[in-house]
């Protein structure tokens, strides 16, 4: 869900961007980061804790907590909350701890 | 390795009126910033701030940071700014390392300020990691920079200002706000945004704190109970309430980590929000010629770090040999802001723990 009418901050036209969810083609749109887009999408669950496989969502949304670890274009613990998206990104719900080698 | 004058770490409200400060001393200046754009917190703030005219009362958060940054065209020469760069090293020997895009930096300064910032803190409870419980700030910054509703409904754990303006502001958005909760007895924040928020049919709920959350992998409903004067839950006083989002705006603590890693003399002050340096009368840590100002010298408003920032500019760049002409002048005119954004009601937390942090040295 976007935020549709508001009153301080001015709405504007943005283009949409394409990119790949666990396999699906979704729309977001330019300016938003990836949490975001999949945020306004409805898709809260961005990884699974490491022991117990907890969902997990963004917690402060500016990069501090490390809540929002996703697979980005084969990339783990990409912090989803404070990186842009861009078109043909490959984003994936993180299991557990993300293989770096 | 790269040499510089003056680093500073942050390009929040503190950093960047340091760094006019600095500027308008002669010497040259390093920002470094995390974000891909300057402003700090000040971007997703939609509301008019108080103080007086020298703090740009009555303009808008995101209007502020526009303003600093332009103050800072002047100096294009002798400014250099790095975005989307975090700092990830801070040595005995002045060196900073930086990493942007996978590449690793290193600076030598003479000087570095620390304007780091806070982040939000949290708040436990059972199930306080389903998806649907964010920081206010985050949701602040989802609704006010990104244009996403956080959910439907939400409930604000907190009635400090933070808390009853992000309250106010999801309103703005078109969110429902079922109810703001406080475990205090009386209201955190100034009494004029909890006005707006009653007068909107808000309730705010003191002496009630949260018990529980539910849900399969994202919050359907929270469940509260009211606290005596001792902070015991009273039972039988619990209640449900249906929610997809939850907000926490229970403080926030200095980001310490920097200074920490310096291995710069810290002390733990509640009043201030967690770990702060121990400092000198002009924010100099036990790290000659490393400053700092703003939210990591103690939790307040972006207004007080605003002034501290140009207080601290002007003296770290004195300390490297860049003096200002009106520097014992504009000394006292920050010093007497910063007393009086400090002087009423809400300024005491401050005022405690800046004397708890005093003590604490001498002891």
């Amino acid at each position: 869900m976007r935020v549709k009418r508001h009153p301080i901050i001015e709405a504007k036209e943005q283009s949409q961007i394409r990119f790949i969810f666990n396999g699906n083609e979704v729309i977001g749109y330019q300016g938003d980061t990836i949490a975001s887009a999949l945020h306004a999408l409805g898709i809260k669950v961005l990884s699974r804790s490491i022991q117990k496989h907890r969902a997990r969502g963004f917690y402060c949304a500016i990069g501090n907590c490390g809540s929002c670890h996703m697979i980005v274009d084969n990339v783990p613990n990409v912090k989803t909350c404070i990186t842009k998206l861009e078109p043909g990104m490959v984003v994936s719900t993180q299991k557990g701890l993300g293989k770096i080698i | 390795m790269i040499e510089k004058d003056l680093i500073i770490i942050g390009g929040g409200p503190a950093g960047l009126k340091a760094a006019k400060s600095a500027l308008d001393s002669g010497s040259s200046v390093l920002i470094i910033e995390r974000n891909s754009e300057l402003g700090g917190q000040l971007i997703k703030q939609t509301h008019k701030f108080f103080g007086s005219e020298k703090q740009y009362a009555k303009t808008r958060g995101f209007d502020i940071a526009h303003i600093l940054i332009s103050e800072l065209a002047p100096y294009k020469e002798r400014l250099e700014i790095e975005l989307d760069t975090t700092v990830v090293g801070l040595y005995k020997d002045h060196v900073v390392t930086t990493l942007k895009d996978d590449s690793y930096q290193k600076y030598h300064a003479k000087a570095i300020i620390v304007a780091t910032g806070a982040s939000e803190k949290v708040l436990a409870f059972e199930n306080n990691d389903l998806p649907g419980i964010y920081g206010a700030g985050a949701v602040q910054t989802l609704m006010n920079l990104y244009r996403v509703l956080p959910g439907k409904e939400v409930v604000m754990i907190g009635s400090g200002n933070i808390g009853l303006i992000v309250s106010y502001q999801l309103m703005q958005a078109g969110v429902v706000v079922k109810a703001v909760i406080e475990a205090a007895p009386t209201i955190g924040g100034y009494k004029v945004h909890a006005s707006k928020l009653r007068r909107l049919g808000v309730p705010i709920l003191t002496s009630t704190t949260i018990k529980k959350a539910f849900g399969t992998d994202q919050l359907e409903k929270i469940e509260i109970v009211s606290i005596d004067k001792n902070w015991k839950e009273i039972s039988g006083s619990e209640r449900i309430i249906f929610t997809d989002t939850l907000c926490v705006s229970v403080g926030l603590s200095p980001m310490h980590q920097l200074l920490s890693m310096a291995e710069i003399k810290m002390h733990c002050i509640n009043e201030l929000g967690g770990l702060v340096p121990s400092i000198s009368d002009f924010h100099e840590t036990s790290m000659e010629k490393v400053f700092v100002c703003g939210d990591v010298i103690g939790v307040e408003e972006a207004s007080s770090a605003m002034v501290e920032g140009a207080l601290i500019g002007l003296v770290a760049a004195e300390r490297i040999g860049y003096v200002h002409p009106k520097l014992t002048e504009l000394k006292t005119d920050y010093l007497m802001q910063l007393d009086a954004l400090r002087s009423g009601p809400f300024g005491k937390k401050s005022r405690i723990g800046l004397d708890r942090l005093k003590v604490s040295e001498h002891a």
